[in-house]
């Protein structure tokens, strides 16, 4: 059978398989062993215990449950609620202050956790009623909300963008970089369409302000500064050549688990085990996906299905840019229906041939494609941000939630048209910190 | 039939709490290999290949628990539309494809570990671990994550959700 056959065949079983309800993981495993079986003979099952070993023997990927216990230990503290309050109290004379307040609380908490549901959770419990309080409409209080929570996964430190890196073979350290300027321009847009909202609609921004004195403003900084510093040090840490991702995840796991307990006197051992165990699930759902991928891409390499996709598209000899288009639509159609690091896992290995044939960069990429998952966080069927919305929200219906985060959606898309025309924005700081890729 | 399905999900829970220990464990570990290399300016013998097998033990020893409290993430916007009975029938039918899997790997991992037990293979640094120690999590871990497929889907079958539901644990604040 042809290569490519193979790889339509592939991805119709894939579809079918996911669709029964069963998880990604073992999904994708049985694609994998059916493949093997079918044209290469049941002998060739010995190489799957080698090769999903291998998927996670990885000390890079390391970083991954290390991040995520220190997302957790944020996540399990009113850490996101003193972030909001803080910068709420240093807003407050800004015209559409609650609203900047939120969308900047959002991006620091998720670069700080790096989960979009644990953002919108965290921030989401204080800023919505807050800005129901104020007078915002409900649309746009719990829209920006479930935007600004997508930000996790492009703003670093990020998950995804780790899951990238490895799956692609391109540098960590980069790729976080990469995100740092989209994921400012995303958190402006979304600033930028909040506050036009509410003023078409007639919102008087001098209404209900409350004062702050300088003493609130100060008193609350020594509960927020701290984990700023986290992030700060992590980003300085890596890009200083000190050391690795993996390295400096661990120890900004354990300062944040040692944060937590003196700012927030979380020391109780069942909170301690909850924070454990809740990311021990997180971590392991997420390795056992890249174990399988593993080897899902082995056997369509073994199969040259990578290699003939990557041919065929060549061939097509279309515009880049229409590629791009396509490619970019596929992404987002994928991400309706699975989660960021699944999407990734299975697709990165075989777009990544396709675009550098078309000459686009690896790591400006990888931001498209990340904005594109963020999309997908936020629209149906899948779409986890809504969801959790939902849950701290419960008299704000699904369809206002909704409503309120389509124009943020086209915020996104805007990002990724910006980021076509001017892809400095991605590559600019990785060049400048890092300088040529070699 | 209750007590077999009660003593997989004991099971699959105690090794849930080993996985936790293990992250903790590379955690802590993966701090004191920073210390050693960057402020004590010393070299680091097993730490990397420590915590690296660590969370690969983590992840297939934490894999059967994540199964008993529905964590492995999936797609269920088809099973979401359908009404009690086909939903039950696309249940056991998902989770016996998803046991083929797990069996081929379960199965794999044992001759991979045997292997390597026969063998005497080490790692290729200065540490020369016995392979079959990072092997053996796998082997163990897959082979309970077939165990407790079994338990889920006599649990679908003859109605006993609520077992499941019991080991499913408390959400706070939610």
């Amino acid at each position: 059978m042809e290569p490519l056959s193979i790889g339509i065949l592939a991805a119709i079983l894939v579809i079918i398989l996911l669709g029964t309800g069963m998880p990604v993981a073992f999904g994708l495993g049985l694609v994998s062993i059916v493949f093997l079986v079918l044209f290469e003979g049941v002998d060739s099952l010995s190489v799957v215990a080698d090769t999903f070993f291998a998927g996670i023997a990885e000390f890079s990927l390391v970083s991954i449950p290390m991040f995520i216990v220190m997302g957790a230990a944020v996540a399990s503290s009113p850490a996101g609620k003193d972030l909001f309050e803080a910068l709420d109290r240093w807003l407050t004379r800004v015209p559409g202050g609650l609203i900047i307040s939120n969308i900047g609380a959002c991006s620091v908490f998720a670069a700080l956790s790096g989960s979009s549901p644990a953002t919108c959770a965290a921030i989401g419990k204080m800023g919505i009623p807050e800005m129901q309080k104020r007078g915002y409409p409900d649309s746009l209080a719990t829209g920006s909300i479930a935007a600004g929570g997508t930000l996790g996964i492009l703003i670093p430190p990020s998950v995804t963008m780790i899951v990238y890196g490895i799956s692609t073979e391109t540098s960590i350290g980069r790729l976080f970089l990469a995100g740092v300027f989209p994921g400012l321009m995303l958190t402006a847009l979304f600033m930028a369409w909040a506050i036009y909202y509410a003023w078409r609609n007639g919102f008087d921004f001098r209404a209900k302000i409350g004062a702050f004195t300088w003493k609130q403003k100060f008193e609350i900084l020594p509960r927020v500064l701290p984990f700023l510093t986290i992030i700060v040090g992590i980003l300085f840490v890596l890009y200083g050549g000190v050391a690795t991702p993996s390295e400096a995840a661990g120890v900004g796991a354990l300062f944040c688990l040692i944060l937590v307990a003196v700012i927030y006197k979380i020391v109780h051992p069942k909170k301690i085990w909850a924070i454990m165990s809740d990311s021990t699930r997180e971590s392991v759902m997420i390795l056992m996906i890249i174990g399988s991928s593993a080897l899902f891409a082995y056997t369509l390499s073994s199969l040259f299905v990578t290699q003939s996709i990557a041919e065929y598209i060549a061939g097509l000899e279309v515009n880049r840019w229409a590629l791009m288009a396509m490619i970019n639509l596929f992404l987002l159609v994928a991400g309706f229906f699975l989660p960021p690091v699944a999407v990734i896992v299975m697709t990165a290995p075989i777009l990544l041939p396709i675009i550098l044939n078309a000459g686009f960069d690896p790591y400006w990429f990888a931001v498209i494609l990340t904005i594109n998952m963020e999309i997908g966080l936020i629209t149906p069927p899948v779409g986890l941000n809504l969801y959790v919305i939902n849950g701290i929200a419960p008299e704000i219906s699904l369809p206002t939630i909704l409503k309120g985060a389509l124009p943020f959606m086209l915020c996104m898309v805007v990002g990724i048209v910006i980021l076509c025309v001017f892809p400095e924005i991605a590559t600019w700081l990785p060049t400048q910190v890092m300088g040529q890729e070699q | 039939m209750t007590f077999f399905i009660k003593s997989i999900q004991s099971m699959s829970k105690f090794c849930g709490v080993l996985a936790a220990l293990l992250v903790s464990a590379a955690i802590l570990v993966d701090c004191q290999m920073v210390v050693m290399r960057y402020f004590l300016n010393m070299s680091t013998v097993w730490q990397t290949e420590f915590v690296t097998y660590s969370i690969v033990a983590a992840t297939f020893l934490g894999s059967p628990y994540v199964l008993l409290i529905k964590g492995h993430v999936n797609v269920d916007l088809l099973p979401h539309y359908l009404s009690a009975l086909p939903k039950k029938i696309l249940a056991i039918f998902a989770s016996l494809l998803a046991l083929v899997f797990c069996f081929v790997l379960a199965w794999q991992s044992y001759n991979f570990f045997y292997e390597a037990l026969e063998g005497g293979w080490l790692t290729d640094t200065i540490w020369e671990l016995p392979l079959w120690i990072p092997y053996l999590p796998m082997f163990v871990g897959t082979a309970l994550l077939c165990l407790q497929y079994v338990a889920d889907i006599l649990c679908i079958a003859f109605n006993f959700e609520y077992l499941s539901i019991l080991a499913a644990p408390q959400q706070e604040g939610e």
